[in-house]
């Protein structure tokens, strides 16, 4: 398991353990992954990031990787979360960083970026919509990410998923992302139901129905990534997130690669973050590109 | 007990196929030190089995070691559906095994090699030293048993209290300590890891015969499957050289699968190397316990691989090694008096079982095939008739006594009664 690390540091932020990585100097990039991913997520961007003279901040978020994994279902609310991450850039003295998210990192950055507008420059957000977005989302986005549903039963899940050497978490995966990594990470102690409790603290039936209509504006110029092959999430909860966004919005769809982008086509992942990051200065002048990247469209 | 050093382990195991890598993941975990010496400098496919019975999983849960097996690639798999010759496809029954062993499922496939890497790794983070590459192993028995190897040129010598051979049908630590085998092959037997199986159902294995060849085919998920053709001797041939492999998966055309196999011949696709073996059953002809050493798994003799059940005796065997060396101080040969017993009662019937599937799956032509025909008929007259092929899924002791009786042999090939 350590050979799939290139973590460089812990610190104890927000009442909690935080491992991350923190190579390079320069303009500060957080990039934050999903489920059931780590900072390893990013292995392919994080060299030429720091090439390219960025400073990156990759930390495995509260439940993953080798961070803290308390069992509690509220430690993983939203907002938590947020806080560790604010934590862990003020710990580092940053004060402003570039946000970089994917799936359950995407909803940090979102959410990151309108509560804290000062602290975000350019917001890039991969695979996951703004909430407002999700919110409410369509009978078939609904459909489509059944497997967010399957978590809400308490108990019995980490049981179903783990059995019969973790048949059913394989059906749910396929081979897709690190399939092959994930079940030995979620085998550590206590790191199923902390994975899990992503889902139970964020997505539970209520949530759903609970209508969060005023979301403050993104300011920060944003791009969003969405790729053809996502099984769990519809491209309309990317694209319908430009009205969320007060800054440039820019969307770009990625073909031939699953929901795992940063993983499937790397390269491109890499250039959209280089081709996006510190170059667009202004909030004000809103460039509504489309424009196709990866394998023949 | 004495402190052990590097030099002096308490447990040196010979050998990390199956039996030798759990063992020493096993014996690492209940805090005794143990060195592993394995031949290979990485673990490659080097073909072996890679279906592994319900009761072979029980095993790996009780040694601690079953996970290794989910995350090396493993596939439950659900149901076994009777194709054959003797059936219209859409005729052929289909069994579910999950129900067999509670607390289990169904049996499962997966690549073997991975799930030795993962069992040698768990064996080193509970601290057993994993030597890979590990060259002319020889071990010498005794009260003070000595065991040399060779690594990267360099001649180690380690004195453990205890060695355990498990270097498979080699049977090279047997051998050294003067255990013989006696060997009788029934067929020849060849296996390849295909992936492309997109139309094959996942949950579905099957395990029947046709012409000249016993055809399996394992899902191991994602369109991956393990392709066997156990077939008669005089067939090597046409495995063997250019062309082999094509010739191989081409004889998945079968009148007996839906679509005549197309799903498997038409889309298959290696992703190993395609091996050939001689199907072997293996006696030892002296005790395979000598002081100072055990031998385990293949090494320690086995049943015809026709039966499918050779990873799950090799775990079954290093369970009861380990239960006496965890067990108490006393490591003499006559501590592993209950191993010997056991292991006797269980490969009695393996043998036994293996006989009577070796014979009504492995024999080819009309006349087997007229016999095949009645036993199937029988057995779907009376289910008690296919009490052999519980062997598959529960272990030894729990199949009824009547399936080991010669009476019922004859009564099931009906060739005298
Ligand atoms: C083609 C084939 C198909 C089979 N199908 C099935 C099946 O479907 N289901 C089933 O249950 N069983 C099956 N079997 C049987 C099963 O594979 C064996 O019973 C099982 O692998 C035995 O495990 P083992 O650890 O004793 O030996 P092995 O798996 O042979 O492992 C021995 C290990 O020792 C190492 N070694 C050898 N010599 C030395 C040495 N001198 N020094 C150090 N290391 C050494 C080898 O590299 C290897 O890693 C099959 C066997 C074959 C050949």
């Amino acid at each position: 398991m350590k050979k799939d690390s290139l973590l460089t540091d812990t610190a104890t932020v927000n009442g909690i353990e935080i491992a991350y990585v923190d190579r390079g100097t320069g303009d500060p990039v957080v990039l934050l992954h999903g489920f059931p991913d780590s900072h390893y997520l990013w292995r392919h961007q994080i060299d030429p990031l720091v090439e390219a003279g960025f400073r990156v901040i990759a930390p495995d978020l509260r439940g993953f990787g080798e961070s803290g994994k308390p069992q509690e279902v509220e430690a993983y609310d939203m907002r938590v979360v947020v806080n560790d991450v604010v934590a862990l850039t003020q710990h580092l003295g940053i004060s402003r960083a570039h946000v970089v998210g994917h799936d359950w990192g995407a909803a940090i950055a979102w959410m990151y970026a309108f509560l804290m507008p000062r602290r975000v420059d350019h917001l890039a957000v991969f695979s996951v919509g703004h909430p407002g977005v999700f919110s409410t989302p369509s009978i078939e986005q609904r459909k489509a990410s059944w497997y967010m549903l399957f978590y809400q039963f308490p108990g019995v899940s980490e049981q179903l998923l783990r059995r019969n050497g973790w048949r059913l978490f394989k059906e749910i995966m396929g081979n897709e992302g690190d399939y092959q990594r994930y079940p030995r990470e979620l085998a550590r102690p206590g790191a199923l139901t902390s994975a899990l409790n992503w889902y139970r603290a964020n997505r539970s039936p209520e949530a759903e129905l609970r209508v969060e209509s005023n979301f403050p504006p993104v300011l920060a110029p944003t791009l969003g990534v969405w790729s053809d092959g996502d099984k769990a999430l519809l491209e309309e909860g990317m694209t319908g997130s430009a009205k969320f966004v007060r800054g440039s919005w820019r969307y770009e769809k990625v073909t031939g690669a699953s929901h795992w982008i940063p993983l499937d086509q790397p390269e491109v992942t890499t250039e959209l973050l280089l081709g996006f990051l510190g170059t667009e200065t202004s909030a004000a002048a809103p460039a509504r590109r489309r424009r196709m990247y990866g394998r023949s469209a | 007990m004495s402190e052990a050093t590097d030099d002096a382990p308490d447990v040196v195991v010979v050998g990390g196929g199956i039996a030798g890598a759990s063992a020493a993941a096993h014996l690492a975990a209940s805090g005794l030190s143990v060195a592993l010496l394995e031949k290979q400098a990485e673990y490659t496919d080097i073909v072996r089995g890679e279906w592994i019975a319900p009761w072979g999983l029980q095993e790996a849960q009780r040694l601690g070691v079953d996970e290794c097996f989910g995350f090396g690639g493993g596939w439950e798999i659900r149901e076994w559906t009777q194709w054959d010759e003797t059936v219209a496809p859409g005729d052929a029954e289909t069994v579910d095994m999950t129900r067999f062993v509670p607390g289990v499922g169904g049996p499962m496939a997966f690549p073997h090699h991975t799930v030795c890497e993962l069992m040698a790794e768990q064996a080193a983070d509970a601290g057993a030293t994993v030597v890979m590459g590990a060259q002319r192993a020889a071990v010498t028995g005794g009260e003070q048993p000595t065991v040399t190897y060779r690594l990267d040129g360099v001649e180690h010598e380690l004195r453990p209290r205890l060695v355990i051979g498990a270097t498979g049908r080699s049977c090279t630590v047997g051998r050294q300590v003067g255990v013989s085998m006696t060997n009788s092959v029934h067929h020849w037997g060849g296996g390849l890891r295909v992936a492309g199986l997109d139309d094959w159902p996942m949950d579905v294995q099957a395990m029947g015969t046709e012409g000249e060849r016993m055809f399996m085919v394992f899902p191991q998920g994602d369109g991956m499957a393990r392709l066997y053709i156990n077939f008669p001797t005089e067939n090597r041939p046409r495995y063997q050289g250019d062309g082999g492999v094509d010739r191989f998966i081409a004889d998945f055309e079968l009148s007996s699968l839906p679509d005549g196999g197309a799903s498997v011949y038409s889309a298959a696709t290696p992703i190993g190397p395609l091996k050939l073996w001689p199907s072997v059953a293996m006696f030892p002809e002296q005790s395979i316990v000598t002081d100072g050493v055990v031998l385990v798994g293949d090494e320690a003799g086995n049943a015809d691989t026709v039966l499918g059940t050779g990873l799950s005796c090799s775990l079954r065997d290093t369970r009861m090694v380990c239960d006496v060396l965890t067990g108490g101080d006393d490591w003499s040969p006559a501590a592993f008096e209950p191993y010997l017993i056991e292991r006797k009662f269980r490969m009695e019937r393996l043998h036994f079982g293996a006989d009577i599937v070796a014979k009504l799956y492995c024999e080819f032509g009309p006349e087997a095939m007229a016999r095949r025909r009645r036993a199937r008929e029988l057995m779907e007259e009376n289910f008690a008739a296919s009490v052999t092929g519980l062997l598959n899924m529960v272990a030894p002791e729990n199949v009824p006594d009547f399936g080991f009786s010669e009476f019922f042999a004859e009564r099931l090939f009906r060739e005298r009664v």
